[in-house]
């Protein structure tokens, strides 16, 4: 506490990692990004007509702009667009006379993501296209060969309809009813489902809670340079009480970031009042183990440096696989199945419950052992080693 | 009271320590004179419980370090060699700590902590970090963490190492306060004037044991009469040393082809007797430094070396 700039890395290195990632995967509330695709049609028939209208059919990320080929190769050539389609001369009566065509797309390479939607969404229109060729072949032949000005005649309009009836009541055996039918069943969830901020708290004050331990188990070592190590155990103060002042000192500084993050869960996710002080103990407890394991790296190494690569080499791997800096949820499933067992992943999860969900008295009792037996043996072997640490 | 008896400290094959056994009383200063690396802080720290002794017995007013450490710790206050400090506390805020770890509490602990501000002449710097003090007001904060607690036993090892004059004066004053009032110092050191001018008695150890013990005219007494002549210059060591057997009452304590230190009675009177011997053993001496008995000579005499080298 006496160390304000410690105690703000701490908290607010968490805060800041947890609020850009909220940022990016929230997109802070913008739209989502569109493309934007350069369309020169060339054939300028109802069949490219179509290729139009269903690049804008529905809810799709495409806005169609139509140009001319020089302005669209300036413009692709500059980076002005995601990619430019050119829909070649000749193209309806390709579809229609069932020979082959060429579309053109050129993308743009400076875009990753939105140029494959593009080609994605096209080779679906294609193969709409050669489905759509090869069961209506013939009426579509006739609209392409319709007078161009004027509405067409009833006499057409009925044959070309009566046409594709009868194809359609071939086709029914097969389409209708489906020979894949898809059952849907909604199952009632046991709790709403959580929002980033809840999913990513756990994670935060666990990220917390390493850097407090890293933090504070290196004072051993400060203590050490300083000298007050070992004239402290010259005190009628056992070492393992020393030692467990350290902790007690750490278990606080956790208890206290641990209530600011739960209060700010009170206000900001409606976490009911009444979990607080059992996610308050978990917090503390485990911070208090954390800080015991970490001592212990502490006072095996040969240097103060070497002790701070240590924690270092230790501590990070713990909170990227132990659901500290990504929640649990968006970790493949080979990492979750190891993480769990760190003991920061023990926290994470049972935090976790604490907070969002149904909480198992033995899962979290077996979990308290998980991390309170290492921590107890690694404890009595600080207490043996300290006075030798002090003395090397 | 403190009562060492046999005390032996070995790390494998080195022997830090060997057999040093000596009693201090209630009210005197001890000294623990010898040149760095003779054993003397790794003795402060078998008493302060910081090692474990590999034998011998060690006891602070009757408690057995070993077997009863926390009680004999409590009697025991230490001033280490190195400072030993919370630079990003207080100077009142560092002897309350100290004063609390040996269980003073509340306001007989303020009290204490007022008082020695005031001894060790920090009373309006009580507030300020220590990070601000001067290496002189470190060193006598150092001095006041050790004796906020007032024990029975005082430890002070090396406490003047690297102190400018003015402040050694003012610690060496602190360390008499600290006997007359009652307490047992232990004082190590390898200056001798400090030694000779502060302690009661004085243990001169090198090389992890303990040579010569007593007070300082017991010590004298040990050197006799004699006074230490240093020569300097170019010798046939082997035959120096057997032209100087042949003058009466001349004893050889250490030569070498540049150097010759001997010592006898009434140096001024036999100095052309010793020159014509060292002339006719081939010596071409070039600078003679003649010293009274001194436990300079002694430690020389003892060791062969010098106290600083």
């Amino acid at each position: 506490m006496a160390d304000p700039a410690a105690l703000s890395i701490w908290i607010g290195l968490p805060l800041l990692l947890g609020g850009l990632l909220s940022f990016i995967s929230s997109g802070a509330g913008d739209a989502p990004p569109r493309a934007r695709v350069l369309l020169v049609d060339q054939d300028n028939t109802a069949v490219s007509a179509l290729v139009r209208t269903a690049a804008r059919q529905g809810n799709t990320p495409i806005d169609l702009e139509e140009v001319t080929p020089d302005e669209g190769r300036r413009r692709i050539g500059a980076g002005d667009a995601t990619a430019l389609l050119i829909i070649p001369a000749g193209f309806q009566d390709a579809v229609i006379g069932t020979r082959s065509a060429r579309l053109q797309l050129v993308t743009n390479p400076a875009e990753r993501v939105l140029p494959t939607m593009v080609r994605q969404m096209l080779e679906v229109v294609v193969e709409g296209a050669f489905y759509a060729q090869r069961l209506f072949s013939e009426p579509l032949s006739r609209i392409a060969n319709a007078p161009q000005s004027g509405p067409a005649p009833d006499a057409d309009v009925a044959s070309i309809a009566i046409e594709i009836n009868q194809r359609l009541t071939q086709l029914q055996g097969v389409l209708l009813p489906p020979v894949i039918t898809l059952s849907v069943k909604t199952g009632t969830p046991a709790a709403p489902p959580l929002n980033f901020g809840q999913l990513f708290l756990p994670g935060m004050l666990f990220m917390a809670f390493l850097f407090i331990a890293q933090g504070m188990s290196v004072d051993v070592w400060d203590e050490k340079q300083e000298g007050t190590l070992r004239r402290l155990l010259t005190t009628p103060q056992s070492a393992g009480r020393l030692l467990l002042g350290k902790l007690v000192a750490g278990v606080a500084v956790a208890a206290v970031v641990a209530l600011a993050g739960l209060v700010g869960a009170v206000a900001l996710f409606d976490l009911p009042w009444s979990r607080v002080p059992a996610a308050l103990l978990w917090c503390a407890y485990v911070c208090g183990a954390l800080l015991a394991m970490l001592t212990l790296l502490h006072l095996f190494a040969r240097s103060q440096r070497g002790s701070e690569m240590l924690s270092g080499v230790v501590t990070f791997p713990l909170m990227m696989l132990g659901g500290s800096f990504f929640p649990f949820e968006a970790m493949p499933a080979w990492m979750v199945s190891v993480g769990r067992w760190t003991p920061n992943g023990l926290g994470v999860a049972r935090l976790k419950e604490l907070l969002w969900g149904d909480v198992s008295v033995t899962a979290l009792g077996l979990a308290a052992l998980g991390i309170g037996i290492p921590a107890a043996i690694a404890f009595l072997l600080s207490w043996r080693r300290l006075r030798r640490f002090a003395h090397a | 009271m403190i009562d060492v008896q046999h005390l032996r400290k070995q790390y494998g094959d080195l022997v830090a320590v060997d057999d040093v056994s000596f009693t201090a009383e209630k009210g005197s200063i001890f000294g623990l004179l010898g040149p760095n690396g003779a054993g003397k802080t790794t003795t402060i720290s078998c008493i302060s419980g910081l090692l474990k002794p590999t034998s011998g017995r060690i006891a602070v007013s009757g408690h057995d370090v070993v077997t009863d450490g926390s009680a004999a710790r409590r009697h025991l206050g230490i001033v280490p060699q190195e400072l030993a400090l919370y630079s990003d506390l207080s100077a009142a805020a560092n002897l309350e700590f100290w004063g609390s770890a040996y269980g003073l509490t509340g306001e007989p602990l303020r009290r204490r902590v007022a008082e020695v501000l005031a001894l060790i002449g920090l009373a309006d710097r009580g507030k300020d970090h220590t990070s601000t003090f001067s290496g002189g007001m470190k060193r006598r904060l150092n001095f006041g963490c050790g004796i906020v607690h007032n024990p029975k036993v005082l430890l002070l090892d090396e406490p003047t190492a690297g102190v400018d004059p003015q402040s050694r004066v003012r610690l060496l004053e602190l360390v008499r306060e600290q006997a007359r009032a009652g307490t047992t110092v232990i004082y190590t050191t390898h200056y001798m004037e400090e030694a000779q001018d502060l302690c009661d008695r004085i243990a001169i150890v090198d090389r992890g044991r303990l040579l010569a013990m007593g007070t300082l005219d017991e010590l004298r007494r040990m050197v006799g009469e004699k006074d230490l002549v240093r020569l300097a210059g170019r010798f046939d060591s082997s035959a120096a040393t057997r032209a100087l057997e042949a003058v009466d009452d001349v004893q050889v304590l250490s030569a070498a082809a540049d150097a010759l230190t001997i010592a006898t009675a009434g140096a001024s009177r036999k100095l052309p007797a010793i020159f014509a011997a060292l002339a006719s053993a081939g010596s071409d001496i070039q600078e003679t430094t003649l010293s009274v008995p001194s436990l300079e000579s002694l430690f020389i005499t003892l060791t062969g070396r010098e106290l600083r080298e």
